[in-house]
Formats: C-alpha cells, structure tokens, sequence
C-alpha cells in the first residue's frame, strides 16, 4: 500500500470515528445512537486493520478483527437488547445540554484536543502520529457524552465511546498495542457493560424508568 | 562462600520454605513446622549479622524485577547489628510460638482456630524477612518497598484475633493509620532527599549531601525523623504502641517490641549519620535527645500507673527507645561539637541498649503470653500468686524485671552505665549548650530509671506474688514445654548479656566508631568495660560478672553468718498479722492501682486522672444509698491535648466537604470531566 | 595488701553500724530528757533476735526467704568497695559510684518484694511508698554525682576521694558545697531517716520502712535492723570521704590503715550525732510533701553541676 493512500484510508476511518461521535451528540433516537455506535466500532476497527497492513503484523490483524468482532458486534447487539427491554423510552428528551450547546461544546473539545497534542505530533510527523489529536477528540466527547445524558443507555453509549477513542490513541501512538493488552481492556468493557445492564434493568424495576437525573440518595 | 553469604542465603531460604509451609501443612504439624523454620531462619539470620558486624559487607542487586528501580542491598555493619538482633528474637519467638500458637490465645477458653490459622502462621516468616531487608536495603525505593511490606504483614498479624475481641479492630485501625502517615513522611524526606542526587541509590544519597543547602538538609532530617521516630514509638507519635501491642497475639508484640521499633532507630542512625554525614546541625540532635527524653519519662510514666500488663510493657518500650534516641542524639551531638570518641561511646551505648532491650523485652513478652494465656486475664489487679502454679514463668519475668529496671545484675545497668559515662563526659567538649542539656539529660534517664524500677517492682510483685486474686490466677499452670524453651532461651540471652557484655561489646563499639568516624571506644580488659581518656588514663570501669560474684559471695557470707549465729531451732509457720480479725483475704492485698496511687498523685499534674463518681439511691428514699461506683481513668494526655484537635479538624473538613456530595451522578461525573479539560487546557497554556 | 583493706572494712562496717545507730539514739534521748538505753542496745537487739525462733508466715516464697540476705549482701559489697579507710580498692571495676548507688537500690527493691510477697495490705503500702521515694530521689542522686565527677573526670570512687585529698581547698568551692546539701538530703530519704520516714513508728500513716519489714521475725529482722543500720553507715562513710577525705590511708600499708579507721569511726559518729541532733527538731513530713524536698534537693544539685562547668 503506498504512503499516500495509507495516509487517506487512514484520515478517512478516523475522521468517521469523530463524525459518529459528534452525531451521537446530535441524533435523538437511542436506536440511531446504538446504530452510530456501531459504526464507529467499525470504523475503529478499519483504522487498526490499515495500521496492520502498513505495519505488516500479523498481531494487529487479529487485534483488528478482536475490535471488529467486539465493539461492532457484541456490544451493539447488546445494547439492542437493553434497548428493547426498556419500554416506551426510546428518546433522549431534555438531555442536560441541549443539542446546539452540545455540539458548540464538542468543536471546543475538538480544538482543546488539537492543541494538547501538539508535542505527540511533533514527536511522530508520521501520518498515525497526525491522526492523533482526533483520535483524543473522541475520547473527550466521549466523557462530554457520559456527563451530559440523562438516560442510563446514553451514559453508556458514552462511556463506550470514551474507551473507543482511548484504544484509538493508544494504536496510532504505539502501533504495537500487545494482544494481552487489547483482551483485557475488552474484557474488561464487557464486563462492564454487562454490569450495567444488569443495573440498568434494576433501576427500571425500582423507579418505572432509567431517567438517573431524579437519583439523589447517592450521598450520606 | 563466606558466612555472611550462606548467613543471608538460608535465612531468605528458610524464611520463604516457611511461609509456603504455613500455608500448605495441615493444620497439627503447622505451628511446629513455623516454629521451628523461623528458628532456623532466624539463627541464620543472627550468623549473618554477627559476620557483618566483624566487618564483612556485601552488595547485591536485582535491578530490573520492579518498574523505575530494580533492587538494591548492601551489607554492612551498622545493618549486621539489626540482622543479628532481629535474628535472635527471632529463634526465641518462633520457638515459642510452637506451643503458643497452639493453644487459646488469648481467649477465655475458646476454642483454638485463631492462631494457627493459615493466613498468621503463613504471614509470620514474611514479616520476619521484612524486617531483615529493611537493614539491608540500599536505595530509597528499596527501603520504602521493604518497609510497606514490613508495616503490611505486622498489620495483618496485629489483627489476627479481631473476631475474638472488638478491641482489636480498633488498634488494628490506630495502628494502619500511624503506620501510613510515618511512611508518609519517609517518603517525602527520602523523595527530596533523592531529587538532589543522580538517583536512588545510598551511595548517590552520601556523594549529594555536601551540595545540600541547610534547609533542605534540615527537612530531610526532620521528615525522615519523624517518620522512623513514629516507628520507634517516640512521643508525640507513641499512640499506636500501646494500643496495638495489647491486642495482638503475644509472639507477635514480642516481635514488634523487640525487631520492629529498633528500625526506627536504624532510620535515624542511617539517614542522620551515614546519608547526611557531616551535614548535621547541632540543634537536630539536640531535638532527637529532647525527644528521646520526652518519650523515655511520658513512657515509663504512663507505664508505672497503668495495670494492663501488655499494655505496660509496650509503653515501657517507648521509655526503651527514648533512653535509646537519648543516646543517639547526644552521640550527634557531640559529634557536631567535634569529639568523635565521645559520640562513638554515645552511640555504642545506645545500641548496646537496644541488644539488650530486645533481649529482656522479648523474655518479658513471652511470659507475659504465658501468664495471659493460663489465665484469660490481661490486667495486674485480677493476677497474683502465680509462682506456686507456674515457677518457670515467674523466674522468667523475675529476669527480664530485673534486667527493665537497669539494676545489677540485670542486662540494661551495663547499658545505661555507659550512657551515663557518655553524658558525664560530654560536659568540657559542647559548651554552654552541653552545659545546660547533659545535666538535664541525665536527670531524665535518672527519673526514668527510678520511675522503672517502680514499674517493674509493681509488675513482678503484684502480677506473680502474694496470694491471686481471682480463680483463674489460682488454678494457672505452666504452658507448653516449647513456650518454656522459647523463655529459656531469651533469658539465657539476658543472662548473658548482663554477665559478659564484654563478648558483645568490641563488635558494638567498632561498629559505633565507624559510623560515626572514630575509632573504638570502649576497650576490653578481660572481663572489664574500660574507658580511656583522651590522655590514655582510665576514666572508668565496670565489670557486671566480678559484681554478680561479689554479690552472691556475699550472700553466702551472709547465710553462713546467719547459720552460725543463729539459734538452731527449725522455722515455724505462723498467720500473717491480721489485727486479731481472722485470715486476710485476696481482697486485702495491695492492687497495682493501689501500688502506683502515690506516684500517680505526685505526677497528677501530667496525667490528669478523671475521676467519676456514681451514686445511686433507693426508690423508696433518696436517702439511703444503693450503689456506690468508682471510675478512675488516666487518660493519654498527649493523646488528648494534640491528637483530639487535629481528628477534630479533619473530621470538620470531612464534613465541609460532604456539601460537595448532593448525591446526583451527573454532578459526580461532571466533577471529572471538567477537572480533566481544566488540567488540560492548563497543560496548553502554560506550555 | 588490698585484701586486708577490703577485711578491716567489712569488720568495721558489720561491727560498728549497729553501735552508730545506738549513738544516735542515745543522743537523741538525752536531747529528749530521756536517759536512752545506751549505746550498745542495737546489738543486745540483734542477740535476742538471733536466738528466736524463725518464722515462715503462711503464702509467703522464695522470695521472701532470700530478700534479708540479699540486703546484707548487697551492703557488704557496697562495704567492700567504697573507700572507707582506703583509697586503693579491691575491686576497682566496682568501685563505680553509679555501681554504688544502683546496689543500694537493689537492696531497696528486694525488701520491697519482699513486702509485696506477704500478701497483707501493710507489706504493698510500705512497698510501694519506698519504691515512689526511690523514684523520686533517682535524679537527685545521679545529678550530684554528675557534679562530683566533673572536677575529676571519672566516677570511680577511688578517684574522686583522691582528687579532693590532692587539692583539699576544693572542698569549699560551691560545687562541693551544693553537691554536699543535695547528697545530704538524698541520704535521710534512702535510708528513712526524719523528716522523710520515722524509724521507730509503727503507725500506718506513716510507715514506710517499717511496713514493708512488719512480717520479719526472729534471725530474718536481725538481718534486715543489721542491713539498715548498714546502710546508714555506709552512706554517712561515703558523705565524709567524699567531702572530709582528710585521714584516709592511700595505699595498702597496714600502719597507715591502722590511723585511718578511727579517723573514719570519728568522722561518721560526727556526722550521726549531727542528724540525730538535728532530727531531735524536726517532724516527719506528710508523704505529698516529701517530691517538695527532693524537688528542692534536686535544683541543688543541678546548681552543682552548673556551677561545675560555669565556674571551672
């Protein structure tokens, strides 16, 4: 593959990334979110899968289909069985930042996170080193996501993204992220979203729905 | 392969096997199998540090088995010292524990599942390797890890009966909180310290002193100070001690007692002496005597009105390491005024102090276990009258009583004689300051040593003669034969130590002269401890072994006077004077509390005992009493004045900040969010 | 000829003790208006005790048994290696005045246990009134001592005798003199004499020596009145020579030994006569006031020390 393609291929699944992000921001419907989420899992795994190309490595190709298989696969399918089991809510209404602030806040984000890593690209002028601040753009818009929603599936959806963009990052600095490594993060992202469903179906069954925004009894 | 190599090999060896034993053998053979691998480990252990003390050092390295610093020990004699002390608690409590850990504990009969449970017998050899490397460690980082996992273990086993006692959980707490705050401490002191230098290492630590300003010098001292003081159990950080020793399991107080605190002191040798090296101020050692002094009369104090037994040995070590620090901060002292022989004496003496502390402390622990054990009960007003029922034990206690109060024949008079001497002769060399602190420093060791004496008199007396005062004190019976061995063997140790210092000594002194830079300062003249001038005349000697001898000739000459001029009628019993009224009861003897009311009222004014007083009437007339009780507590006043404000404080800001909790997520979670974009916009700006 | 030193001692301190406290009491009869029972009473005690018969009170042990005899031994070797009538001693090694005064105490402690181990309420009161005086004149004794040595540069009592007997003018220097005040309060309190303890009471309130001996009989008190009045002899032997050196033989010479045991007999009956005189006048302090006195003996000796280094 010749140096400028890759540079393209590789602009293009991590801009994708950034899109789906800044779209769940926007979108309403938790169906379409699932959906973007989805997406994004497969573009993640398209960035990994161009990195093993152009690296040659064996280890990252099955990393690659690991994230395909994971966070384009298992996790959507699950978050559409939390989904259905959840009843009439299937809008974000009333989100804490309405949809305007929220995405003039993600472009601030996007900006913030082009500046901070200025050095990493000074560091690494190849085109996965200028991939980088995007990929921290993500993960920040991710952690905007988990604060700002009020539904527990939002949340997680947002929680899922923060650790999409981390793992992206963590590909496009080192190119070498061990396969122990990526198991383990994805089990442990299993793990917690299978916590948290089980969660999710607990609160419903206490309070009739998921909206967290009423919980105040977490204090002393 | 030298001894100091196959010394330091069979101890990490044995020590490891052990562990694994304890956790693998079932549960008949574990304590034995404990037992005796910790004997083992801890006689290598004492070989080890008998080679190093003669001048032997070594070096070792692991380098890469952590991340940012591998592993790093050396050798020499100053840690050959605690290796061998720590080593030969070591093989008395561990063959001590055999029998121990087997029985009740101490328990009211319960059944026996507490000790030799897996997790104390397993845990016991690794607390041991620790405080073995701790001496050894020769980089910050090794020290500082050494160190966590020597205050981990010695908290899992302060705890391990807290299902049998609530108490427990709470010294258990009071302990983990000290513990982490000295570490606290070390870490900053040896962090900055660290920072001047290239790394980590002790030998960078000793080339960067000299470049130290005074400032940075002072803090290192006084963070590191307080640090390992805390570990010592010196005042006003004393607070842990004599809660955590009564609770836990009495091998274990022993070992606390009598390997733990003296790496304290180690501490404060090690950085004070050897990494700071001739960058010490006069007025560091004279905080470290001041300190010492405060702890040895608060210690002894608290220790001569208290009647908990352990309690009262544990604040009796405090009095120990205070009379020990006195030592070491008059040897720095007058090594800053420029008399290196004199520090070398100083120094000598404060670590003879601290071989024969662990001696009689581990002696005085152990019987203490023993007599807790027969009888369920851990306070001197409900013993008494154990000699008829258990004689090993209460001439075990009546040895190590006598080697605590500093009298000939006992192990601790050498000790102090030569503290004494050091002091007595600081007094040309240091100037108007030496002038005004030695006579003071002595008058503390002279209050300490009388105060001791009444302790110690109050201790044996009321807790082992006269008649017992409760029924489980009347029908107490000697333990197991391995507790008696373990006794044995300390008790040979301060008999040995009392009689001969002099096999002792020399490695001592050298050991003293060459961290502080002189030569040796005590000269060996067969059996006589001699002190040379500076114009090599003798200003001193002592022998403790020609004193015994002439004490018992003595008693012979006596007997025999008594035989002779004696009439020759045989000994008849007779009732002891009752006033006519009918055999006295157990309820008439003198309690403890009793004992020490005096010394308690001569010293209100420091101890402050609260008093309260309940009455209680009959319903039918308020005129007629029902009830009357007593309470009398005599409070920690250090514990009061200093402690209470600052958990007031903490718990005031605890409390302001619970405001911060409303209790909705997003406000949590927004909390992170806006702390990371916040740290990272100030991470652009200030680029 | 050490050895004969150490044998004259010994003789001199067993023979005449009694008969010193005898003295004593004789001079306080005649003070008191009393014709007193003469000087030889203490030993016409210490025959009928002799001659009783020993008693073993029910629940008391070893200990009990052994603390008379440890006492006098204690005091025979404290009479074997101070300088009474010699300064070349014996057992140089021992003849520290640290090792001194901690054999003293461990006299002082036995008797104490020994107190405890009778089991009755008398035997712990004496025991434990004894053992907070022995406390509280701890740092008195040890402070005095410091200021003694400093002058000589060593605590070895041959030495500090034989310095004083080199420079006799020094026996006037406020050092000695403070040290001297200080010793003298520390010796009524070790060995009970007014205002600390009244030898001859048997009232509760104010025993304290007595108590602690109230179960010995017979052979056993004989050696414990022997062992008291020991004491007192050796402590008043150590006050003259150490302050009053003047007689005192410096070698072994049997001639010279010869002058120098009457000088001591002289010295110590003084200083005896002095104390019984002056206890004629006083009454015994309550037992909270007594930290008063040796609060104040103490500041004494703390002056010495100060005035040792200040005024060298």
């Amino acid at each position: 593959m010749s140096e400028s393609l890759f540079t393209q291929l590789l602009n293009l699944t991590v801009g994708a990334m950034l899109l789906t992000a800044v779209l769940t921001l926007w979108w309403r419907q938790l169906s379409s979110i699932i959906v973007i989420f989805g997406l994004q899992g497969i573009a993640l795994a398209a960035t990994v899968a161009l990195i093993a190309t152009h690296e040659g490595s064996a280890e990252l190709g099955v990393v690659a289909v690991l994230v395909l298989v994971l966070r384009a696969g298992v996790l959507p399918w699950l978050l559409r069985r939390t989904l259905a089991a959840a009843g009439p809510n299937r809008r974000e209404t009333r989100p804490l930042v309405n949809v305007v602030t929220s995405l003039l806040v993600a472009a601030g984000l996007t900006l913030l996170a082009y500046a901070v890593a200025q050095p990493l690209v000074a560091l690494d002028t190849s085109p996965t080193g200028h991939a980088v601040p995007a990929a921290l753009a993500v993960a920040l818009t991710g952690f905007f996501v988990l604060v700002t929603r009020r539904l527990a599936l939002s949340q997680l959806v947002g929680f899922l993204l923060l650790d999409n963009g981390i793992t992206a990052v963590g590909i496009l600095t080192t190119a070498e992220i061990g396969l122990v490594v990526e198991l383990g993060i994805s089990m442990d992202v299993l793990l917690v979203v299978l916590v948290l469903q089980v969660l999710k179906s607990r609160i419903r069954a206490a309070f009739g729905r998921t909206d967290i925004d009423e919980l105040r009894e977490l204090h002393d | 392969m030298t001894a100091l190599h196959a010394g330091l090999g069979v101890a990490l060896g044995a020590g490891s096997l052990t562990a694994l034993a304890g956790l693998l053998v079932p549960r008949r053979a574990r304590t034995t199998v404990v037992g005796a691998g910790l004997a083992i480990t801890g006689a290598a252990a004492l070989l080890a540090g008998i080679a190093a003390m003669t001048g032997r050092s070594a070096s070792f390295a692991v380098p890469d088995l952590l991340p940012l610093f591998g592993l790093l020990f050396t050798v020499d004699p100053l840690a050959g010292v605690f290796l061998a002390i720590t080593g030969g608690v070591t093989v008395a409590v561990g063959i001590y524990g055999i029998g121990y850990c087997r029985g009740p504990g101490d328990g009211q009969g319960h059944d026996h599942g507490g000790l030799d449970a897996r997790g104390v017998q397993a845990v016991l050899p690794l607390f041991v390797l620790a405080m073995l490397a701790v001496p050894v460690a020769a980089s910050v980082g090794t020290l500082l890890l050494c160190w966590e996992l020597m205050a981990l273990t010695s908290l899992l086993l302060v705890i391990a009966e807290h299902r049998r006692r609530p108490t427990v959980a709470s010294a258990g707490r009071w302990y983990a909180v000290m513990t982490q705050l000295g570490l606290v401490a070390i870490l900053i002191g040896l962090s900055v310290f660290a920072g001047h230098a290239v790394d980590g290492s002790f030998a960078a630590l000793r080339a960067a002193a000299p470049t130290l300003t005074p400032a940075v010098a002072a803090l290192v001292f006084v963070a590191t100070g307080i640090g390992f003081g805390s570990k010592a159990g010196i005042v006003p950080l004393h607070a842990w001690l004599p809660r955590a020793h009564p609770e836990a399991p009495s091998n274990v107080s022993a070992l606390m007692s009598a390997a733990m605190v003296n790496l304290g002191v180690y501490g404060i040798v090690r950085v004070g002496f050897d990494l700071l090296g001739d960058t010490g101020a006069a007025w560091w050692w004279l905080l470290v005597l001041g300190l010492g002094a405060l702890s040895a009369i608060y210690g002894i104090l608290q220790a001569a009105i208290g009647t908990n037994f352990k309690r009262l040995l544990g604040n009796s070590t405090t009095e120990n390491m205070g009379l020990i620090l006195i030592g070491v901060g008059a040897a720095g002292f007058f090594g800053t005024a420029g008399d290196l022989d004199l520090a070398a004496l100083a120094l000598a003496a404060a670590l003879l102090h601290l071989v024969n502390h662990a001696a009689f402390k581990t002696l005085l622990f152990t019987s203490a276990g023993s007599v807790v054990q027969a009888t369920g009960r851990r306070d001197l007003d409900e013993l008494g009258g154990l000699n008829t029922g258990m004689p090993a034990t209460t001439a075990a206690f009546g040895v190590g009583a006598l080697a605590a109060s500093a009298l000939p024949p006992g192990a601790a008079f050498v000790s102090e004689w030569l503290l004494l001497q050091a002091l007595i002769h600081g007094l040309p060399a240091t100037g108007v300051a030496g002038a005004i602190v030695l006579p003071l420093a002595v008058a503390a060791v002279a209050l300490t040593a009388g105060l001791a004496v009444a302790t110690f008199v109050k201790a044996f007396g009321i807790g082992f003669l006269a008649k017992p005062r409760t029924p489980e004190a009347a029908s107490a019976t000697e333990g197991p034969a391995s507790m008696l061995v373990g006794m044995g063997v300390a008790g040979v140790a301060c008999v040995a130590l009392a009689l001969a210092p002099t096999l002792v000594l020399p490695t001592i002194g050298s050991v003293a002269g060459a961290t502080v830079g002189a030569g040796d300062p005590v000269r060996i003249h067969g059996l006589t401890i001699e002190l040379v001038g500076t114009l090599g005349a003798t200003v001193g000697s002592l022998s403790p072994l020609m004193l015994t001898l002439a004490l018992l000739i003595g008693t012979v000459l006596a007997l025999a006077g008594a035989r002779a001029l004696a009439t020759r009628r045989a000994a008849r019993a007779a009732r002891l004077w009752d006033c006519g009224g009918g055999p006295l009861s157990a309820r008439m003897e003198y309690t403890a509390t009793s004992f020490a009311e005096p010394l308690q009222r001569v010293f209100d004014d420091v101890l402050r005992a609260e008093h309260d007083v309940d009455v209680s009437h009959y319903d039918e007339s308020r005129y007629l009493v029902q009830t009357v009780e007593y309470r009398r507590r005599v409070p920690d006043r250090i514990e009061k004045r200093l402690y209470d404000p600052v958990l007031r404080l903490v718990a005031a800001w605890g409390q302001a900040g619970r405001k911060l909790a409303t209790g909705s997520v997003h406000r949590y979670l927004g909390y992170g969010f806006y702390t990371l974009c916040g740290l990272l916009v100030l991470l652009v700006v200030t680029r | 000829m050490t050895g004969l030193v150490v044998v004259v001692q010994l003789l001199v301190v067993v023979a005449l003790s009694p008969l010193l406290i005898g003295m004593m009491r004789q001079v306080r009869a005649r003070m008191e208006g009393r014709v007193g029972p003469g000087i030889g009473q203490p030993w016409r005690d210490l025959r009928k005790l002799m001659r009783k018969q020993p008693i073993t009170p029910d629940g008391t042990s070893v200990v009990f048994r052994t603390a008379p005899l440890v006492l006098v031994a204690t005091c025979l070797v404290v009479a074997a290696v101070a300088p009474l009538v010699s300064t070349a001693a014996l057992l140089d090694p021992v003849s520290d005045l640290f090792a001194v005064v901690a054999l003293l105490t461990l006299g002082t402690v036995t008797l104490a246990l020994a107190g405890i181990d009778t089991g009755t309420a008398f035997g712990g009161l004496g025991a434990s009134r004894e053992t907070t005086i022995v406390a509280l004149v701890e740092p008195t004794l040890l402070v005095a001592i410091f200021a003694l040595s400093v002058p000589v540069g060593s605590t070895n009592l041959g030495a500090i005798v034989g310095a004083t007997l080199a420079d006799p003018a020094q026996v006037l220097s406020p050092v000695s003199l403070l040290a001297a005040a200080a010793l003298v309060v520390v010796i009524i309190a070790e060995t009970g004499r007014l205002p600390v303890d009244n030898p001859s009471t048997h009232l509760e309130l104010t025993m304290v020596h007595e108590a602690m001996i109230l179960e010995y009989a017979g052979p056993d008190l004989a050696l414990v009145e022997l062992a008291a009045s020991m004491r007192l002899s050796l402590f008043l032997g150590l006050l003259a020579n150490l302050f009053l050196p003047w007689g005192i033989a410096t070698g072994g010479d049997p001639l010279l030994i010869g002058l120098a045991v009457p000088a001591l007999v002289v010295k110590v009956a003084a200083l005896g006569a002095l104390l019984a005189a002056a206890e004629v006048f006083l009454a015994k302090l309550r037992l909270f006031r007594v930290p008063e006195l040796l609060a104040g003996s103490f500041v004494m000796g703390l002056l010495a020390v100060g005035a040792s280094y200040f005024l060298a």
